[in-house]
């Protein structure tokens, strides 16, 4: 294994990002090859941590962008202060300058409002790591729109001229698979997906965010939460629901899984009336809790 | 690795499916003087990033690579030529035309598709009650109407996106401000802005197999209805394949598109083969599908064909469409349930399964087309 490899996974581990070589491996490309990173898999894995994880292990900002539908260029871009626009004319009124100074002076850095990708763009200091959460939930005007900016790094404004990337961000792109996205975004990233994680990883996840936990109840709740992911459940419960079952089960000092702690605590991880019935149905039919 | 190999590699994966560009290639190329070679997960991982765009080529792509890295790669690949080889949508390039179509169209060419017999035939007739021939002038112009009326509450939902207007309730401060530079900075004529109506596209498959032969007729004028009062409305035929009558149907009036029609694709009443209709239309049209197209299918779900085919198409068109209908004319007969292979396999990927063997029932079609 190559050594900046390694060093990303410890990086990540420092982070307490439990980082396997696969995700080591796709960002380390991506960073050598100055590609943008999709992440792709289902909800609650840890998408969205990794590109956290990143941006604390390099030292960098972590600039994120939020996707939905109607997301357009004046959230994702760039909008003019229009308030302070207004200010300055009224101020400027009995000035004597002519009204293309006027524009030009309001029409300037000053009165611009950077938004995510502008300020991932114009970050001086160093790269920053530009996290895009939940870009299936954009419209497809947006993902094109998207990847005229990933494609050369730069921007322009008409009043203002182009804006070149004084540091290329390291991009990650996350998705749920809600939809498909076009093939011209799938092929300007480098492919990651990330499943539900194994037993022992899993295991090694809880201990590793939660110390307090014992190592027998860790072992029986995480096995629990593997069994519950075979149970065909509307809302399958992420590793996100797995820390928080954890995290309940630490504050009300349970040292063990019985079946009044866990009616008390099954909301941590269950999230849907269905999912609940069909839950203990299958866990009264087998023995294993 | 040497490069011949990689570039044997690649040319296996695309024979897999996968669809591999010259330019990932190269990044792949360039990756392999950057990573550790020996390390058989680390190169691994590396191609697996760059060659993969989606986690259904992972099982293929594992597979060969098995192969590259425990033998000679020359192995991947079994034939000589790139013809034949059977690419997965998003990169075919190459068009059937009509007559591909017509040729294949007839039943004497396949042994696979003899006519179904429908159980039950003869109560049908009585419900479909009339041929498109016997329909009174009147008659279609109310089914013409009713496409009108359903396309104009398709493009009447509010998007999130906005559009500047001349009047309007909400003020577009970018266009205004710079209104207010002409007054030296005085807010006097105000610009404005709206929600840009919702566009809802839709995608119209009519199956025209000897089983629907009563309501295919009824259905194409409804469709055709949709299709020359609103733009996007892209139409197909299929028995046992599919064709595209987009063009045929814009036609100034009805009977010449239906003649056009007629002249073009001859021998419907076929077999049906929904299944290896669907994959080929996924094939070419599946990437014009997204969240604001509307795919109606119009089939009794009488499949000659493979479930699983039926399966696969359907669910690779839900992944993509907003709204997947399936209008089945014999869902109208009271005692009709959907038993057959084809709609058992059809349902779950269904958003709505509604009948469509006459007026009453298109009426109601309304409600299910708006996103």
């Amino acid at each position: 294994m190559r050594k900046e490899v390694r060093q990303i996974q410890q990086m990540l581990e420092e982070q307490v990002y439990i980082a396997d070589a696969a995700v080591a491996t796709a960002l380390y490309l991506s960073m050598a090859l100055g590609k943008p990173l999709l992440i792709e898999g289902p909800a609650g894995v840890g998408k969205t941590e990794i590109a956290k994880a990143l941006a604390i292990a390099l030292g960098t900002k972590l600039i994120r962008l939020q996707c939905y539908e109607g997301l357009d260029a004046t959230t994702a871009l760039y909008e003019w202060n229009y308030p302070k626009q207004l200010l300055h004319l009224k101020l400027a009124e009995s000035s004597a300058a002519s009204e293309a100074e006027k524009e030009a002076a309001i029409f300037g850095e000053a009165f611009l409002l950077k938004r995510p990708l502008l300020q991932a763009i114009t970050e001086r200091e160093r790269a920053p790591v530009l996290l895009i959460d939940e870009i299936d939930r954009s419209d497809e005007e947006f993902e094109a729109f998207l990847l005229e900016v990933l494609s050369d790094y730069q921007v322009t404004i008409p009043e203002i001229g182009t804006i070149r990337a004084t540091h290329r961000p390291h991009v990650v792109l996350t998705s749920n698979r809600s939809r498909d996205l076009s093939d011209a975004l799938r092929r300007r990233c480098l492919y990651h997906w990330i499943d539900y994680p194994s037993l022992e990883k899993e295991l090694e996840i809880v201990r590793a965010k939660i110390p307090a936990i014992g190592t027998e109840l860790s072992r029986r709740l995480t096995g629990v939460i593997q069994t519950t992911r075979t149970m065909g459940l509307s809302k399958i419960p992420g590793v996100a629901e797995t820390l928080d079952w954890a995290n309940a089960l630490v504050a009300l000092n349970a040292t063990e899984l019985n079946d009044e702690i866990m009616a008390e605590t099954l909301g941590c991880f269950l999230k849907d009336e269905t999912d609940v019935a069909t839950f203990k149905a299958q866990m009264t039919g087998s023995e294993s809790v | 690795m040497k490069i011949e190999n990689l570039v044997t590699f690649c040319r296996a994966l695309r024979e897999r499916g996968l669809s591999v560009t010259p330019a990932e290639v190269v990044t792949a190329a360039s990756v392999l003087q950057v990573i550790d070679t020996s390390d058989r997960d680390e190169v691994f991982f590396s191609l697996r990033s760059i060659l993969t765009t989606s986690v259904d080529d992972f099982p293929a792509f594992e597979e060969l690579f098995e192969t590259l890295w425990s033998q000679s790669p020359r192995k991947l690949v079994e034939r000589e030529s790139f013809s034949n080889t059977p690419l997965r949508p998003r990169t075919v390039s190459h068009t059937r035309g009509l007559a591909f179509f017509l040729e294949h169209w007839a039943p004497s060419h396949r042994a696979d598709t003899r006519p179904v017999n429908v159980p039950g035939a003869g109560e049908h007739e009585s419900h479909a009650q009339k041929d498109f021939s016997e329909f009174s002038h009147e008659e279609l112009e109310e089914i013409s109407r009713l496409a009108r009326r359903i396309v104009k509450r398709l493009a009447s939902k509010p998007s999130r996106r906005w559009q500047p207007v001349t009047r309007g309730h909400r003020v577009n401060l970018r266009r205004s401000l710079r209104l207010s530079l002409k007054t030296g900075g005085e807010l006097i004529d105000l610009a404005y802005k709206r929600r840009r109506p919702k566009r809802t596209k839709l995608v119209v498959i009519c199956d025209v197999s000897g089983s629907m032969d009563l309501y295919s007729r009824l259905l194409l004028q409804f469709v055709y209805g949709l299709q020359n009062s609103f733009a996007k409305v892209e139409s197909f035929v299929f028995a046992t394949s599919l064709s595209r009558i987009t063009g045929e149907l814009k036609n100034k009036t009805y009977r010449r598109a239906l003649d056009r029609l007629s002249a073009n694709v001859q021998g419907w009443s076929g077999g049906t083969r929904i299944g290896a209709s669907l994959a080929s239309f996924n094939v070419q049209w599946l990437r014009r599908i997204d969240r604001r197209t509307v795919v109606i299918i119009l089939s009794d779900g009488w499949d000659t064909g493979e479930p699983e085919q039926l399966a696969k198409a359907l669910s690779q068109l839900k992944d993509r469409a907003g709204r997947l209908v399936w209008l089945n004319p014999l869902l109208g007969t009271s005692a009709y349930q959907p038993l057959t292979r084809g709609m058992q396999v059809a349902l779950p990927f269904i958003n709505v399964f509604a009948p469509a063997h006459d007026l009453a029932s298109l009426r109601a079609l309304e409600r299910h087309l708006v996103l």
